[in-house]
């Protein structure tokens, strides 16, 4: 299961946040760990530079992207390489979707599209951003893609 | 007309600082959706104001029922605009909004259209909103199109309806089954993705046929799959395969380890990974098959990428528990990842290096640990702390060295987790490897000269005190043990001067020098000091003088307090001064608190009428004021033990009954607590009828009626029995429930005059040899089993027939003594072939018994056990042999 996208600015304040099959109660947990996760490894760390840590049964991807700060979540089959896929297409989508790193305020900007990239990423529904790009602009992927 | 303009140069400048959603308020939001209804759709304006509540939506923010209805009837209205992109956030916010069922109605039909529109895109995400907020009774209407839609020749929407099926297998499996076929077909399609979700639904779909299984990895190992994330699955479905069918492999080489052996040379760094993986997992793993999946893992040991290096680590740290042989290839590269950036690598390489290093190279490793340990977190040290420990046990000869390390950073900065971790580590060094003892002494003794912790002071005073008296030079430790009581708070002043005495106890050489320091703690300003300084010197006797102390002043001093604290705490707390004193015998021994089945009444007291104590006792102790409470229980005696509750009645019958026995020497006592679930009814004078025509040692003795029983306030009667003292008769009670019924009026509440006698039939209680016993834990079960001695020791085997598998028949013979299993050994591991289990109780008559359980299994699961009792009195070690024998 992917269990939790959570994308934060750098004062851990919740810009975006993604929930699969985790009882509301415990998203508050999520929060504050991954949350905390970030505040004590993602100082000076390099763009996109991927980081890794694994908390009882779970495992987390986190990365800095521009001004924003990315966290995932999973168990089972997603595990740190799969869940490493995803950071790939979640960063590379945001990237395409702002047009390059996004400091906070890019990112707010275009907000509305985050949310349908991360709506047709889903629980790894789609892989590729020009796929995803053009998915959520509603057009067919090209065919060479398929 | 300026405004606009310069605001739009702030923005400019600091980027950063100013968000476009600054000062957003719902109820603005609210009013600015209202541009949804507009005759003329502005779609850009639209799209903003869904993103405004996209945002809201994320922040936590919840509207309510009717600002959701308002917003989400708005969005309907929407469907009419052709415009692309304000129809996909009309999709995404739909499935935000999440509607309820009266609202989906309103949408479906749009939907619907845009299922079977020819724009494949609108087809895509109308199916995918449509599975998201449907709801079972819908789901049939649209199946048909859901088929058609997995074969579809467009792979967005066959992707769009394969993972609303996966989705849709949590909430109605049994319409996601029906199309199987279809999904059969879409996992040979050309398309990756699709190929990668039809896998995942179809295994979902059969994944309890194992046959099913067999057959789809059969065909698939042999074809080609194109995504790489296809592959993963099939990887994992293989071993699943694998795991399943271990049993047949003792002939020969394991079925589809050529297919993992082989993905191990895929392009795809996630397929290698997984194989690798899958390899290292399967059950009983030989060298052999091994070595490949280790040899890529440690080429990802020295990637760029931390990912790879963080999951190949652990991969090998999981391997290095099992085949630490196999893994020592890796120990080179394993070594230069100590200093990685990333610190959950380089603990988990240390670790790894700490399982698989041998005993020449503990020294070298234990020096690179040094400098790695002033940069990473608590958490962390406490992970290399518990694997230096347990590496110390493996290599005792090392313990000098290992021991330094310890009490090096053991005078470092550190949290108290952090430092608790080394304390037990060298507590335990101590313990286990003889030769450490001394200097591991030393190493606590320096450390409380500096401790903040007073909890470690103290524990650490405590261990001194059991083990420092036993060493060559006794004297030596005197000096860090007084320094505490001229340097500490109150709490550890106390624990020296308890030491103190222990050492005055055992050495009698020192006796007189002891003698003089605890004089001197009679002056502290403590009261609890003072007191155990009054307390030891007498009973050491006061002259001081070289005697031998008395083996009954030892246990007082050595002894453990076989009773539980929170019982002792709680006796305390209902003990009423009067003439008679506290007696520590009074205490119950039994740990486990009960919690009793019944409902508490809401609210609702009973009317009067002098009736039973309120509310039912939550524990044993209130258990034992509510008996001594009924005059004709009194001359029982002391209660024994009082069993958990056990449910005579169904779950939501007329009347709820459940009954604890409560087991005295001479006597038992069946408290039936009684509910009476129906508003309209008022029981009065209820009794239990009991028969025991099977339960031939037992004669009904007395019986408390309950005078009156209202609707759902929970009420006891009582009935007991006598039965022969200190014998553990067993019989089985059958029960009827007699009351007189008054009907109630709902308005009023009033009761009327005349009742009707009635009966009501409850299931059958037994009373069963584990009553009489109480469940009792031992921390250290082999002292116990050593110190308790061979005289009243019985063996006997015992063959427990054929049983599903071990675990089964363990349960089994624990929950017929009724006994408290100890060190977790009530836990099997899965398939294995013999088991030992070690039990503690106390037996009726205050007798401490100990029992070691030996299973085996054999070929046709025939369990054989052999069964060891020691106990304080042989004859209650035969009792527990006719037990067994009888079970």
């Amino acid at each position: 299961m992917l269990l939790t996208i959570l994308i934060s600015n750098f004062a851990g304040h919740i810009l975006l946040e993604r929930f699969n099959g985790v009882p509301s109660e415990e998203r508050l947990h999520w929060r504050t760990v991954l949350v905390k996760l970030g505040a004590d490894n993602l100082k000076g760390a390099r763009n996109e530079e991927l980081f890794v840590s694994s908390q009882k049964s779970v495992h987390i991807v986190f990365t800095m992207l521009g001004g924003v700060c990315i966290y995932i979540v999973g168990k089972d089959e997603y595990d740190e390489l799969a869940l490493t896929e995803v950071m790939f297409v979640i960063t590379s989508s945001i990237k395409d979707a702002c047009g390059k790193s996004p400091s906070e305020r890019l990112f707010l900007d275009k907000y509305g599209k985050i949310c349908l990239c991360l709506d047709e990423i889903g629980i790894l529904e789609n892989t590729e951003k020009d796929r995803i790009r053009r998915l959520i602009g509603l057009k067919p992927p090209n065919p060479t893609e398929i | 007309m300026a405004q606009p303009y310069l605001k739009k140069d702030d923005d400019h400048d600091d980027e950063a600082d100013y968000s476009p959603f600054l000062g957003i308020e719902k109820g603005a939001v609210l009013q600015e959706a209202r541009v949804f209804n507009d005759p003329q759709l502005d779609p850009r304006r639209c799209s903003q104001v869904i993103t405004k509540l996209l945002y809201l939506l994320n922040q936590g923010e919840t509207f309510t029922k009717v600002e959701a209805t308002e917003v989400f009837f708005a969005v309907t209205k929407l469907f009419q605009s052709r415009d692309l992109g304000l129809r996909r956030m009309v999709y995404v916010i739909i499935k935000e909004l999440s509607p309820s069922a009266d609202e989906v109605i309103i949408v479906t039909s749009s939907l619907m259209k845009d299922m079977t529109s020819k724009t494949d895109m609108y087809r895509a995400n109308a199916i995918r909103v449509l599975c998201r907020i449907t709801d079972g009774t819908l789901l049939t209407q649209i199946e048909r199109y859901l088929k058609q839609a997995i074969v579809d020749k467009n792979p967005v929407v066959a992707s769009a309806a394969l993972v609303s099926g996966i989705h849709l297998l949590q909430t109605n499996p049994e319409i996601v089954k029906r199309w199987s076929n279809e999904v059969q077909e879409a996992v040979q399609s050309r398309a990756a993705l699709v190929q990668f979700h039809a896998l995942a639904l179809l295994h979902q779909i059969r994944q309890n046929d194992r046959l099913a299984v067999n057959k789809l990895v059969s065909s698939l190992t042999r074809g080609s799959v194109r995504s790489p994330l296809a592959q993963c699955l099939l990887i994992r479905y293989t071993s699943q395969v694998i795991r399943e069918s271990a049993s047949n492999t003792q002939t020969g080489d394991r079925p589809f380890y050529d297919f993992l052996e082989g993905c191990l040379r895929h392009k795809a760094e996630m397929v290698i990974f997984e194989a690798a993986r899958a390899i290292t997992e399967l059950n009983g793993v030989t060298n052999r098959e091994l070595t490949p999946a280790i040899t890529v893992l440690q080429l990802f040991l020295s990637s760029t990428k931390p990912v790879l290096r963080f999951a190949a680590v652990r991969t090998l740290n999981k391997v290095a528990m099992t085949h630490p042989i196999a893994v020592t290839n890796c120990n080179i590269d394993m070594e230069s990842l100590i200093s990685d950036q990333n610190r959950s690598i380089a603990t988990l390489a240390i670790t790894t290096l700490l399982k698989t290093g041998n005993e020449s190279s503990v020294d070298r490793l234990m020096k690179q640990i040094t400098t790695f340990m002033s940069d990473i977190a608590d958490e962390f040290k406490i992970v290399v702390i518990e694997a230096i420990r347990s590496l110390c046990l493996k290599f005792p000869l090392k313990h000098r060295s290992l021991m330094n390390f310890l009490s090096n950073i053991l005078r470092e900065e550190g949290g108290f987790e952090y430092k608790k971790a080394i304390v037990d580590s060298i507590v335990i060094l101590i313990r286990d490897i003889p030769e450490a003892k001394e200097s591991g002494l030393l190493h606590l003794c320096e450390f409380i000269e500096d401790c903040e912790f007073t909890y470690l002071s103290t524990q650490i005073l405590h261990f001194l005190g059991i083990e420092g008296p036993k060493t060559s030079d006794p004297s030596k430790y005197i000096r860090y043990i007084y320094n505490r009581v001229h340097l500490e708070n109150a709490t550890v002043r106390a624990g020296a001067v308890s030491t103190l005495a222990k050492f005055g106890a055992m050495v009698d050489s020192l006796k007189p020098r002891i003698f003089v320091l605890l004089r001197r703690c009679l002056f502290d300003t403590d009261d609890e000091v003072r007191d155990r300084a009054t307390l030891y010197l007498n009973t050491l006797g006061t002259d001081g003088a070289v005697v031998e102390t008395g083996e009954d002043v030892k246990e007082f001093l050595f002894g453990s307090l076989d009773i539980p604290l929170v019982n002792l705490e709680r006796s305390l707390k209902n003990y009423e001064p009067s003439e008679e004193s506290f007696d520590i015998n009074s205490v119950p021994k039994e740990v486990k608190i009960q919690p009793l089945a019944e409902k508490k009444a809401p609210g609702k007291k009973p009317t009067g009428l002098g009736g039973p104590p309120p509310g039912p006792p939550s524990t044993i102790d209130a258990y034992e004021k509510l008996l001594s409470s009924i005059p004709e229980f009194t001359n029982f005696g002391k209660l024994f033990k009082s069993s958990a509750p056990v449910e005579l009645t169904e779950a939501e019958t007329e009347y709820a009954v459940s009954v604890v026995k409560h087991i005295f020497d001479g006597h038992v006592v069946f408290q039936y607590n009684c509910t009476n679930t129906i508003p309209e009814q008022l029981l009065e004078n209820v009794t239990v009828i009991v028969d025991a025509s099977e339960a031939e040692e037992f004669a009904e003795v007395a019986s408390k009626p309950l005078r009156s029983l209202p609707y759902d306030s929970p009420g006891q009667t009582f009935v007991a029995f006598e039965k022969p003292e200190g014998v553990p008769a067993v019989g089985k009670f059958s029960n009827m429930l007699r009351f007189i019924v008054k009907e109630v009026d709902p308005s009023t509440g009033e009761a009327e005059d005349d009742g009707v006698e009635d009966e009501y039939q409850l299931e059958e209680l037994e009373v069963v040899a584990a009553d009489y016993m109480l469940k009792v834990g031992v921390s250290n079960f082999r002292n116990a089993w050593e110190s308790m001695g061979p005289d009243c020791e019985r063996v006997d085997e015992y063959g427990l027939g054929p049983r599903e598998n071990l675990a089964e028949a363990v349960n089994a013979v624990i929950n017929l003594l009724g006994m408290q299993p100890c060190e977790g050994t009530e836990v099997v591991p899965s398939n294995s072939r013999s088991h030992t289990c070690l039990l503690s109780g106390v037996y009726i008559g205050n007798v401490k018994v100990l029992v070691r359980l030996q299973f085996g299994i054999d070929g046709p699961k025939d369990v054989a056990m052999k069964l060891a009792v020691r106990s304080e009195d042989e004859a209650v070690s035969d009792v527990i042999h006719e037990i067994v024998a009888s079970g």
